[in-house]
């Protein structure tokens, strides 16, 4: 072991400073054979884990390949910098008492600053100074450092440095006796480092463009605020010794501060809170005593023995892994939500089991399906079992807030994101810093790495008509691909929480989000899992809310009163549905792309639905997994297992893995399982690959892993494309893995909102319309899909809407839908209540009673009118609008009836009559749907003119006929690859699916990005199961045919057309004028 | 971010103002987009105002892209408001600029016809009747309010009775209505106030020579000092705008310490003005109007010169360079500026004084600290040969000019990694090993190893940079 270790060292974590990877760090310093390193970042430990893990990782490969042991040791510290002028310090931990302390200082300078700052004096240090080992890191002018290092060695003795750098600046050796003396004077020792910024010394650029970035300002312009040289990187103990051999016992130093640690993260043990379990119980007792109370609830007829001999079987297993108070804790909040009505469902490995159905966390009747709860734990994975919980999108603050409440701040907190470069940021910050113009910069960065690719390279440079060999271009291409891993910043997580029993800010800093009233820690989930931290997902559905909407709708209106658990179970009629691919508005199968496999899959039962969920993923898509599954489900296709060769091991060690799928992997475990069996992995390789692939982009190199299951599969006897497509599969996973566990809980829930719409088509859409934002269609879609179904959709009135939209019910008729005042753009709450709370004591005759007693002020008179909201009182748009014009704000009750009549002797003014297509133009623009006509209604002249068919014409077409489809465009999407784009058309008759090859795309990439009314020309493909698209040759825009709508009108102004497809607006908005 | 412009390819190509930038370049990839630059296009605007000057003094700013001009009175000098018009129209065309001027009875309705008339009408009334509202250019909310209660066209409008109209769309739709009818009575506010005094001269044939700008001057500012004189004034600046043929035109401007009137001193001083400008005065096709104007007119009454004169301290050398300047040419005489570069031969740069004419701080060298950098610098350094330790030692002996030196002390390395960013091979350069020595004889010298000995160069070359005092 060397005499030297580099004790200050900063990695990417110490944003726009340090410029290496925590493990890039550790692996240069183990290569230089220094006895250890300590990573220090600014005012933050979120990259110590990584580092941890770095050294984890290189001692089992040490292990593996060399049979040797890495003598090595990591410090974790941070290097505090502060607010006031004392100069930087760097601060290790002796032992666990000095991490919380220093866990706790950083949390307190975090709640001082904005999102992302610290804010720290050096009094908060000397406050909590126990258990830490301090560097003093002296400024330029190292005398200013005299006092500040005299204060600490009194309250600190013995456990104060001062920290000597050799930086070539001309002056080095006497700058170091200077230190000397210093050291000498307050008897503190002297300690040789090389403030590291970087692991070795060709970082330096990516350095410089750091500092540029930081400094905002172009490497021409940020002269000395770069670095002088490349020095300061990890160095060989030799030199270290070489370059202090005026001081020799500084660097010895080094050592012995090292030897002074005694403490490693993985001192960091995580315990539950014990909130859920209530005094005198043992978790694992109580635990099984809730589950005893709740059999009842469920299995009210007596609990089936399979269900008895599953709980038997979990309950070993918790026991075995003290997973108890996991399971309370979940159950704790789910509780709560319970209590306040928000509706939930738990997904995840471990909420498929008899515990969790019992308990309420999700409505996966594990007697139904046969989901085996022991996957949960991956017995090599030694991690917590995994439960993510959904609740109502537009409550789940309130459970959020709820855990805060109940654990305190300082013990929970929101696991962070580390926001990572994007393609775009990467290469526009360093073009900037390159001093490149914003129109170099911005060409590259968003025509050629916008929205569908994310890798840098040459090709795409060229593509963009860069000269990749230019050494400018050269220098952006290398760099920001480099920058590219980096971290940036960190965000909070979605919704995971990290909950302890002890404090919490003694484990790791917790810092203020960006949003008001939260709070986040400073590690990712990858860090939590690592130092095996427990995390909650709280996670927010909007289906969930849609759903809570309808059973309170359907209660109220006496259509039945469910809950997620009694919807009654594979009902056919729900199937028959599904299978016609009616789906609009269904949980996770209303994309085009699903809509299209429902009839090709025909799902019959709920284990179908759990596949259909999972099989249009970039998973099995990029695998080409789904073909092979459907002709083998059709019976087209025999199923067969695919076998090693005979010497290798059993011809059916598959069957196991792939039974329930006729032979092909579709789900995650599945594919990982495929690994160990088929490849041969280790588990712990398994899982490996599974974390490399999640953060893929981030790591890279997953060459090796790619030649490990490929070469292993093959050499076992594997077809090499079987086994290559296995790999593509996983690689398609990367980020979106989807287990079947999950699959199995959304499917429950495809199968819920499947059964509303079925069932009672008004509430669904009703319930729909009142969730928004959500989902994937606009309320126009929604509105026509329920009408295609036979609801009768009324139209907003003063007279009978509310807020929401609403059911009616007038004497035991089929259910209505009355659309509600919240589908007026612009309109507002407080309004609608007014209304409705002045509408109780009676109709509203005239427009001045409804403003007089409604309060209503003049704009939202105008938003009533122009919604056509006056029908009831005998105005239409048009009248309504001329009288509402002249009606005053509301004001006191005795001018306005004086007022009145003078506003009622006005000579009639005979408006010209709205014509329909206007009425249906303006509708569209207020409301972005309309119960009078469809636009293109008007418009059928024109395009019969140009031969063209009707979507319901083209339904009916035979397979390969030319014909022209028009429409308004309602989703244009490229999904995967972008091997082709899809369009959605919408006419009067229905809708056409239209296909086009990403080549033609480039040909006629203008009419499809800015068409809203779009005129195909192609030919018909109709599938076996009836699925029909059109296959486009031709595109053209005849966007200004829509002119046509308001006489004299221009209504095809351009539009925003990124975003999600349920905002589009096929007509602009009213105000949108430019 | 947002189109604000396109120009005619691009709205060809379906592109319009308001469009998400993104969008657009979804739609086309290869579209060119430069930064939107209000302050620039406002600039034009005025720019293409003061060529406009030429027809009228009266002429108004209609941000951002209109020019209201008052040629009530004007017009017959060009033939006629159709004479005018076409003037301007070739003009235009002559500047590269798209043009749509239409004449009318009120600035409103100019306005409005200028931007909105497609079809042509019998007359200005009929014409005016046939515009969409939107030419009231009142709001997006009130126009969008007119045309869904069906009212689309200024016709429709003017046949309703105003009170039921203001009663819903407010007074300021029928007061501009009525302005645009030309029911009410507008003007227009001149972007810049009419200077106090102006004195015109039209040629029918452009004259071509400075002489004959000179004499012309010469006649004009005889006239307006005779009506100077009879106002009991004088002019504290003079301007004479210059207007070519072909829409460029020159401006001479004078300024005096004290009102004048004096046709004399102001020939001379117009003179001198013409003879002193950098590029000549070029009347190309020739001048076809000079327009000499007294923006700032003081009454003339002689005041008592202060005997002790001004003080000048703080000007002194402003006026020092200024002098120099008139006299050796403002490129002539340099003055340093600190550079922020870790290149010792960067960190200075000449600049001409008259640019760099405040003086900056300097940084300064630690009290008791010795001076890293020396007063003299080679350019370029010179090559040496020196004996030294390895890797990053210190030389022992250099010979320099042929003379041996031998190293006595020596303070360094300074360490100085070339600038990677500017070089066009891609690679990052040689580093510099900075050492200040001294010899026996006490001589001290700035040397350096051109490359890091190892890693970037097998046998790195020594050269001398610089001498300390």
């Amino acid at each position: 072991m060397s005499g030297f270790a580099e004790m200050v060292a900063a990695t990417n974590f110490s944003f726009l400073r340090g410029a290496s990877h925590p493990a890039d760090l550790v692996a240069q310093a183990i290569a230089l054979e220094q006895a250890g390193i300590g990573i220090a970042d600014r005012n933050s430990v979120a990259g110590v884990v990584r580092a941890y893990d770095a050294l984890k990782q290189a001692r089992e490969k040490r292990r593996a390949e060399l049979f040797e042991e890495v003598e090595f040791k990591l410090a974790v510290g941070a290097r505090l910098v502060f607010a006031d002028d004392t100069p930087d310090i760097v601060a290790y931990p002796a032992d666990r008492t000095g991490w919380g302390r220093l866990c706790r200082l950083l949390t307190l300078g975090k709640a001082r600053a904005q999102k992302g700052d610290c804010t720290l004096y050096l009094d908060d240090l000397l406050a909590h100074k126990e258990g830490l080992l301090l560097i003093l890191v002296p400024p330029e002018e190292e005398e200013a450092a005299a006092p500040v290092l005299e204060r600490l060695a009194a309250v600190s003795p013995g456990a104060v440095w001062l920290a000597a750098t050799m930086r070539y600046r001309g002056d080095d050796r006497r700058r170091l006796a200077r230190l000397k003396r210093l050291a000498e004077t307050q008897g503190v020792p002297l300690l040789a480092t090389n403030d590291v910024l970087y692991h070795a010394p060709e970082q330096r650029p990516l350095q410089d463009i750091l500092t540029c970035i930081r400094e905002k300002c172009t490497i021409d312009e940020a002269g000395r605020r770069l670095e002088a040289n490349a020095e300061r990187h990890l160095k060989a103990p030799a030199e270290m010794a070489r370059l202090f051999r005026d001081v020799p016992e500084a660097v010895a130093e080094s050592r012995r501060l090292l030897d002074r640690i005694a403490f490693s993260l993985e001192q960091l043990t995580y315990e539950y809170p014990h909130e859920p379990v209530p005094p005198g119980w043992a978790p694992q007792d109580w635990l099984e005593e809730l589950v005893r109370r709740r059999l009842p609830w469920r299995y009210p007829e007596g609990t089936p023995k399979k269900v008895l001999k599953l709980l038997k079987e979990e309950f070993t297993l918790i026991r075995d892994r003290n997973y108890a108070r996991y399971f309370l804790t979940v159950h704790d909040l789910v509780r709560f939500a319970e209590k306040k009505a928000i509706l939930n469902q738990g997904r995840g490995s471990a909420a498929n089991s008899a515990v969790c159905y019992i308990l309420g966390i999700t409505a996966v009747d594990p007697m139904r399906f046969d989901l085996l709860f022991s996957r949960f734990v991956s017995e090599e994975r030694n991690e917590p079992p995994d439960i993510d919980v959904d609740f109502e999108h537009e409550r789940r603050e309130e459970v959020i807030q709820h855990i805060y409440e109940r654990y305190g701040r300082h013990r929970a907190g929101i696991a962070a994101t580390v926001i990572h470069y994007r393609a775009r940021s990467a290469v526009r910050d360093v073009g900037k810093a390159l001093g490149l113009s914003e129109d170099v910069t911005a060409r590259l960065a968003d025509t050629i790495w916008g929205s569908w690719g994310s890798a840098v390279d040459d090709r795409k440079a060229q593509e963009a008509g860069m000269d990749a060999d230019n050494p400018t271009i050269r220098r952006l291409i290398d760099l920001s691909s480099k920058l590219l891993t980096f971290p940036r910043h960190l965000s909070q997580h979605v919704g995971g929480f990290v909950l302890t029993e002890g404090r919490l800010d003694e484990t790791v800093p917790i810092g203020n989000a960006a949003m008001d009233d939260r709070t986040f820690i400073e590690w990712d989930k990858d860090d939590i899992d690592a130092l095996g931290l427990m995390k909650v997902d709280v996670l927010a559905l909007g289906m969930l809310t849609c759903i809570r909407k309808a059973f309170d709708l359907m209660r109220l209106h006496r259509l039945g009163d469910y809950a997620l658990a009694t919807i009654p179970a594979e009902e056919s009629v729900v199937y028959d549905m599904l299978c016609k691919g009616d789906s609009i508005g269904v949980f996770q199968v209303e994309s085009r792309a699903q809509i299209n496999m429902l009839p090709r899959l025909a799902p019959r039962k709920f284990y179908d639905l759990v596949i259909q969920v999972a099989i249009v993923r970039p998973g099995p898509i990029e695998g080409d997994m789904v073909h092979p599954y459907l002709r083998r489900r059709a019976k087209r296709e025999k199923v067969d297992y695919p076998a090693p060769a005979p010497e290798h091991g059993p011809p059916d060690e598959l069957i196991g893995v792939l039974g329930k799928t006729e032979g092909v992997p579709l789900f995650q475990e599945q594919a990982m399982k495929l690994a160990i069996v088929a490849a041969k992995f280790t588990p712990a390789e398994a899982n490996q690959l599974r974390r490399a692939m999640a953060t893929f982009r981030h790591l890279g190199n997953i060459e090796e892993f790619r030649v490990k299951m490929v070469e292993g599969m093959v050499m076992r006897g594997y077809e090499r494309d079987f086994a290559e497509r296995c790999f593509r599969q996983i690689e398609g996973f990367g980020s979106y893995g989807f287990p079947e566990s999950h699959a199995a809980s959304f499917a429950q829930l495809v199968y819920i909102s499947a059964w509303i719409k079925c069932r009672h088509p008004a509430v669904f859409a009703c319930a729909l319309l009142n969730a928004q934002p959500m989902g994937f269609y606009a309320p126009a879609q929604i509105v026509r899909d329920a009408r295609a179904h036979g609801v009768d959709v009324r139209a907003i009135d003063v007279n009978a809407s509310a807020w929401d939209n609403a059911i009616e019910r007038d004497g035991g008729c089929d259910p209505a839908l009355r659309l509600g005042l919240r589908q007026i753009d612009g309109f507002r709450r407080k309004w609608a209540d007014s209304m409705d709370a002045a509408r109780r004591a009676g109709a509203f005759a005239t427009i001045e009673a409804l403003a007089r007693r409604a309060a209503l002020p003049q704009r939202a008179l105008r938003l009533l009118a122009d919604a056509d909201a006056f029908r009831s009182i005998g105005l239409d748009r048009r009248q309504a609008l001329w009288e509402v014009r002249r009606t005053p704000d509301a004001e006191l009750p005795l001018f306005a009836a004086a007022r009145a009549r003078e506003l009622g002797e006005e000579t009639d003014t005979a408006l010209p009559t709205m014509p329909l297509s206007e009425h249906v133009a303006t509708d569209y623009q207020m409301t972005r749907l309309s119960l009078k006509a469809h636009p293109v209604t008007f418009l059928r002249p024109f395009l019969d003119a140009e031969g063209v068919s009707s979507c319901a014409a083209i339904g009916k077409a035979r397979n390969g006929a030319a014909v022209c489809a028009a429409g308004i465009v309602l989703i244009r999407q490229r999904p995967g690859k972008g091997n082709a784009v899809f369009v959605t058309l919408e006419d009067e008759t229905g809708i056409t699916n239209i296909v086009l090859w990403a080549r033609l795309f480039e040909l006629f990439r203008r009419p499809v990005m800015s068409a809203r009314l779009m005129l195909v020309e192609g030919q018909v493909q109709r599938s076996p199961e009836g699925v029909v698209h059109v296959m486009a040759t031709r595109i053209h825009d005849r966007t200004r045919l829509l002119d046509h709508l308001v006489d004299g009108e221009e209504i095809s102004p351009p539009r925003r057309l990124a975003g999600h497809p349920r905002n589009v607006r096929i007509l602009p908005a009213s105000r949108d004028f430019h | 971010m947002r189109l604000a412009a396109v120009d005619a390819a691009a709205q060809a190509l379906g592109l319009a103002p308001g469009l998400a930038l993104a969008d657009a370049r979804a739609r086309l990839p290869d579209l060119v987009v430069v930064d939107h630059d209000p302050e620039a296009d406002l600039r034009l605007l005025e720019r293409i105002a003061d060529i406009c000057d030429r027809y009228t003094p009266m002429v108004a700013l209609d941000p951002p892209d209109g020019l209201v001009l008052d040629i009530s009175g004007c017009a017959h000098l060009f033939g006629g408001e159709a004479g005018l018009i076409a003037d301007w129209e070739a003009l235009a065309a002559h500047l590269g600029l798209r043009v749509r001027p239409a004449p009318a009875a009120t600035p409103e309705a100019a306005q409005a016809l200028a931007r909105f008339q497609t079809v042509p009408a019998p007359d200005e009334q009929a014409a005016l009747r046939r515009l969409p509202v939107a030419a009231l250019r009142l709001s997006g909310e009130t126009v969008l309010a007119l045309r869904r209660a069906g009212l689309k066209t200024i016709g429709d409008l003017a046949a309703r009775a105003s009170a039921p109209l203001s009663a819903r769309f407010g007074e300021k739709t029928t007061a501009t209505l009525a302005r645009l009818l030309g029911m009410r009575d507008s003007r227009i506010v001149p972007r810049r106030p009419l200077p106090a005094l102006i004195v015109e001269r039209r040629f029918a044939e452009p004259i071509a020579r400075v002489e004959q700008v000179l004499t012309c001057l010469d006649d004009m500012s005889a006239e307006a000092g005779r009506a100077l004189e009879a106002r009991e004034a004088g002019g504290r600046r003079f301007a004479a705008r210059l207007f070519r043929s072909d829409g460029a035109w020159r401006d001479l401007r004078v300024e005096t310490g004290l009102p004048t009137r004096d046709p004399t001193v102001l020939a001379r001083l117009f003179r001198e003005r013409i003879e002193a400008l950098a590029d000549p005065l070029d009347p190309g096709f020739g001048f076809d109007l000079i327009r000499f104007a007294v923006p700032v007119i003081e009454p003339l009454a002689p005041s008592q010169l202060r005997l002790e004169g001004g003080a000048l301290a703080e000007g002194e050398l402003a006026a020092l360079l200024d002098r120099l300047g008139t006299r050796l040419g403002r490129g002539r005489f340099r003055r340093f500026r600190p550079r922020d570069t870790h290149v010792p031969e960067q960190a200075a740069l000449a600049l001409p004084a008259v640019i760099a004419a405040a003086p900056v701080a300097w940084p300064r060298p630690k009290a008791g600290e010795p001076p890293l950098r020396p007063l003299h610098l080679f350019d370029p350094p010179q090559s040496i040969e020196v004996m030294a330790e390895v890797p990053d030692g210190p030389p022992h002996r250099f010979r320099w000019r042929r003379a041996m030196h031998e190293v006595t002390r020596y303070e360094g390395p300074e360490r100085l990694a070339a600038e990677w960013w500017r070089r066009d091979d891609g690679t990052p350069g040689l580093t510099r090993d900075y050492y200040r020595v001294e010899d026996v004889r006490g001589r001290r010298f700035w040397i350096f190893r051109h490359g890091l000995y190892g890693s970037e160069a097998e046998h790195p070359g020594w050269y001398m940079h610089g001498l300390f005092a």
